[in-house]
């Protein structure tokens, strides 16, 4: 008997099932099948992980564009704080604020910068570095600040301008303290802020001592003059004057200390520095496209950096459970195998 | 006007109209691994049962209803057989009545039977498959679970096999 004789007499005698058999198979298929599942019980896992991995990929880019967008106003400004708060976060009596250095940091400075309390005698002083486009926007940016500051009843005290490949310049700048944060505030608008350093210190408990110190000595010089006028002895009188004398030249003192003190809480001193935009040292400004771009950028890569932490952490259990599931499969298929060749 | 397409070419739209066109099939496949009609029949009443149960899972873009039906007929004996090895390993020492084994299909020739008997499960599952159901290769790989090419291996080996018991008698 050969292979084709044997083949087409399997064939010709395939089984058939038995009339009973099919009638009970046929009502029993023809009953309802049960409820269909929810949609996502229906799908399978392949399936699911498909359509999940590009919803996900899609959200992470929607959340890059929407924080490029969000985040790229002019000069990569961040909404403003308020002057209240940023006087709050200040602190009442001294504090400092210093600034973003780095480069990412820049792309979202604070700008509302906080000011003096008013009704205390605070010396305050600020350094503000900015970046213009170029050595014409660095020109206009030095004289606007120039204008600023006049227009704040401040005056210039330094000036250092130098134009070149890397344009830039320096100012230093007294306004009064009152008008500090808004001066402030006023320069950080010309240009896009590379660092900010603000620092407040509290004279006022300094100005308290020296006027209680004054009261004492000058009620010490009236009660030295009636005790010189009532005094006797030559060699008294003599003492007494002299003691005056110290008390007067302590007074005069104190009254020199007393109004550099409050000259001191009186003006404000900025340092401004402007440094034009091919200084490669600092980023570059752009469009508020190209910042986009760079807010998004920067959103995927710490994304990318989220993802790919979680990949290695989660790695080794993915290959453990990849290795205990084709273990108990390869088990499971030898063990069918095994069956079937004895059977 | 509509021309209805024929069963066997079209994905059924319900498992009674799966169960009309492919019940043959099932019960011959299982006949052919078990060599017992009444089991093949249990057997294949408890595929259809499970087949209700998992309608809603079936996608014709993955493969026919008959490949379908096959693979939970396969699973279905599978279980059986797991059954029957531990019910031997229990009664082992008893002295057990060995199963009347049932013709395969009627008409086979004696020494074609005989030679069918001697084969393994294993063997005249994937001449079921192949021969006498005509699935192609991919639908037979499909069912079993292997590859195309083992499909292909495991046929030719078993036809020799088979062509060397038929012979030998």
């Amino acid at each position: 008997m050969t292979v084709n004789e044997i083949v087409d007499e399997l064939r010709a005698t395939r089984p058939r099932a038995s009339d009973a058999l099919r009638l009970q198979v046929l009502t029993l298929a023809s009953r309802p099948a049960p409820p269909a599942r929810t949609l996502l019980g229906r799908t399978r896992v392949r399936r699911r992980l498909a359509l999940l991995v590009p919803a996900a990929a899609a959200v992470a880019v929607a959340s890059a564009v929407v924080v490029g967008l969000t985040r790229s106003g002019p000069h990569g400004q961040l909404a403003p704080t308020t002057p209240e708060a940023a006087q709050r976060s200040a602190g009442a009596t001294a504090g400092r604020l210093t600034g973003p250095p780095s480069a990412s940091d820049a792309a979202t400075p604070q700008k509302a910068a906080p000011g003096p309390v008013a009704g205390r005698a605070q010396r305050y002083s600020a350094a503000l570095s900015l970046q213009v486009d170029d050595t014409t926007a660095l020109s206009e940016a030095t004289q606007q600040a120039l204008a600023i500051v006049r227009d704040l009843g401040g005056f210039v005290v330094s000036v250092h301008y130098a134009t070149g490949e890397d344009g830039s310049a320096s100012l230093t700048l007294e306004v009064p303290s009152a008008r500090a944060g808004d001066a402030v505030t006023r320069l950080s608008d010309l240009g896009t802020i590379l660092a900010q350093d603000v620092q407040i210190d509290d004279l006022q408990e300094s100005l308290d001592t020296l006027d209680r110190r004054l009261g004492q000595v000058r009620a010490r010089i009236v009660a030295l003059t009636a005790a010189i006028d009532r005094a006797s002895g030559a060699a008294v009188r003599a003492r007494l004057t002299r003691q005056r004398a110290q008390a007067r030249a302590e007074l005069r003192d104190l009254r020199g200390t007393r109004s550099a003190t409050a000259a001191e809480a009186r003006d404000a001193r900025i340092q401004l520095d402007l440094r034009a935009a091919g200084d490669a040292s600092v980023p570059a400004s752009g469009s508020r496209l190209d910042r986009a771009l760079d807010k998004a950028l920067a959103v995927l890569a710490w994304e990318a950096v989220v993802v790919l932490a979680i990949v290695v952490a989660a790695a080794p259990l993915a290959l453990l459970a990849g290795a205990v599931w084709a273990t108990r499969r390869t088990r499971r298929r030898r063990e069918e195998e095994r069956l079937l060749a004895t059977s | 006007m509509t021309i209805e397409q024929p069963l066997a070419t079209r994905s059924p739209r319900t498992l009674a109209e799966a169960a009309e066109a492919h019940l043959d099939d099932v019960v011959g496949y299982l006949l052919y691994l078990t060599r017992d009609r009444e089991t093949a029949e249990d057997l294949a009443s408890s595929t259809f049962e499970k087949a209700l149960r998992l309608w809603g899972r079936f996608d014709p873009a993955r493969g026919s209803a008959r490949t379908w039906l096959l693979g939970i007929a396969r699973t279905t004996a599978l279980d059986w057989f797991r059954a029957e090895s531990r019910r031997r390993r229990r009664e082992e020492a008893a002295a057990v009545p060995e199963r009347i084994e049932d013709s395969l299909g009627e008409g086979l020739s004696p020494e074609l039977e005989a030679a069918l008997a001697a084969l393994s499960a294993g063997e005249r599952e994937v001449l079921a498959l192949r021969i006498v159901l005509e699935l192609d290769g991919d639908a037979a790989a499909r069912v079993l679970g292997i590859s195309p090419t083992a499909v292909s291996t495991r046929l030719s080996r078993a036809l020799k096999r088979l062509e060397e018991k038929v012979n030998e008698g």
